[in-house]
């Protein structure tokens, strides 16, 4: 089963180029507006759903953005990068990976991300471009994983409710991998870089990795954990993940901190309303 | 037959019969799910954190939000539709943990814990609880019978 699930990560397609050549034309200070406009442009499959997510209020922009020279324009470099990433990342979530159906997952996938940098912006006074990609995409190997998994739901869970397995650990022993793992494998495919790719395969195994040299893994699994447990958690495996405490007394947070968090995330989903919208399958 | 939804930090009661109210999504979460069976009177409260002290303003704002501020709204919206104190069933169920979190993520138990005391200091008896564990949960009831579903991330529907 394991080398069928492997060959079907090659299956995917690729991952668009429109972020990559958009956040290189961004890098010169004085870039063309036309030029990055002819770049998303070329990409019509994400262009509507950019138009849709720059008019989110998240992004608090006040003029009503209808045009993709408008989103250049008025976004401003941070905001236009996350837009354009949030729409081709948007566009694989078209399996139901562990839930009932592919928008669970995305919901849950965009709650982590605006949880990972309400973290960023608390514990490092900045937000924070790749954990926000890390973030959405950590779950990605659920959108392959998930037809295996939901088959063989109820040997995962006599494991888990009957032998303290967590839900991961239990994918493992049933199906040969679990889809961190097999995440970090399909952002390899898809060229990201290695604290991407790193911060994926780990997002449930934060004591894998030294939190000084990299962070991003642990702002991950936390990110994630605040989201399982306010229930938006996109699928079966619900809370049955290990909590590892450590991680939240590196980070030094409060109880406190934790619970306000969680009523910021709430009035941040209602703002980002849009970018929750764009997978409706 | 009419689904009312409760999303999280909301409360919603009905006396229409052909009315079924339902929860999504319970993670630490508690829907605390009360009816009157002589008035055929119900209600269900999607509660997220113990205590209204955190934020005074969303809690104006939302009572829902915290078990302190919306347990006792929901009591209170059931009477004024013709419910009685002595006469309620109380059934509640979420409050789930991630796996040994012994320190922090513990909203879950220490929303279980926050609701007891509130209703133990009130002379209100749970009738049933499905509580704790690490599953998510989706609550239903139906205002014709007052019966109580819930469904559990990964099981089948019991009646609670």
């Amino acid at each position: 089963m394991l080398e069928k699930i492997l060959r079907s990560i090659n299956k995917l397609p690729a991952f668009p180029a429109t972020v990559q050549r958009v956040a290189e034309l961004l890098r010169n200070e004085d870039y063309s507006v036309n030029e990055i406009v002819a770049v998303i442009k070329f990409d019509q499959a994400i262009t509507a759903n950019i138009l849709k997510i720059s008019n989110s209020a998240y992004f608090g922009v006040r003029q009503k953005i209808k045009t993709i020279h408008d989103a250049v324009v008025y976004l401003g470099q941070q905001h236009l990068i996350r837009a354009i990433q949030t729409a081709s990342i948007s566009k694989f979530f078209t399996k139901k990976g562990y839930g009932d159906k592919a928008s669970e997952l995305w919901e849950h996938s965009v709650a982590v991300a605006l949880m990972s940098q309400i973290l960023s912006r608390q514990l490092h006074q900045k937000e924070n471009p790749v954990l926000y990609t890390a973030a959405l995409l950590h779950d990605v190997g659920k959108l392959v994983l998930g037809e295996y998994v939901q088959d063989a739901s109820k040997k995962i869970f006599e494991l888990v409710n009957h032998h303290g397995y967590s839900f991961l650990e239990a994918e493992e022993e049933i199906v040969g991998i679990n889809h961190a793992d097999l995440g970090g494998r399909i952002a390899e495919y898809w060229n990201f870089p290695a604290e991407i790719r790193d911060a994926i395969a780990l997002h449930h195994r934060p004591n894998f990795v030294d939190l000084e040299e990299n962070v991003i893994p642990s702002l991950v699994f936390l990110a994630d954990q605040f989201c399982l447990t306010m229930g938006i958690d996109g699928g079966m495996d619900g809370l049955a993940h290990r909590g590892f405490s450590e991680v939240t007394k590196k980070f030094q947070l409060r109880e406190s901190d934790v619970e306000k968090n969680m009523l910021l995330l709430l009035d941040q989903l209602k703002q980002a309303n849009e970018l929750l919208r764009i997978v409706d399958k | 037959m009419a689904d009312i939804v409760v999303g999280i930090s909301d409360l919603k009661c009905s006396r229409q019969l052909n009315d079924v109210i339902i929860t999504y999504a319970l993670g630490s979460c508690i829907a605390v799910v009360i009816y009157d069976p002589v008035a055929q009177v119900g209600g269900m409260l999607h509660f997220m954190l113990p205590d209204s002290t955190l934020d005074k303003t969303k809690a104006a704002a939302s009572p829902g939000m915290f078990a302190d501020t919306g347990v006792p709204l929901l009591f209170k919206s059931c009477y004024q539709l013709g419910a009685e104190k002595k006469r309620m069933i109380v059934k509640i169920a979420g409050g789930a943990s991630v796996l040994n979190d012994a320190d922090y993520f513990r909203i879950g138990q220490k929303n279980i814990t926050a609701m007891r005391k509130l209703f133990w200091k009130n002379n209100v008896l749970i009738n049933a609880e499905d509580t704790g564990k690490n599953c998510n949960r989706t609550v239903k009831l139906q205002l014709s019978d007052g019966k109580c579903f819930v469904r559990s991330s990964g099981g089948a529907v019991v009646e609670l």
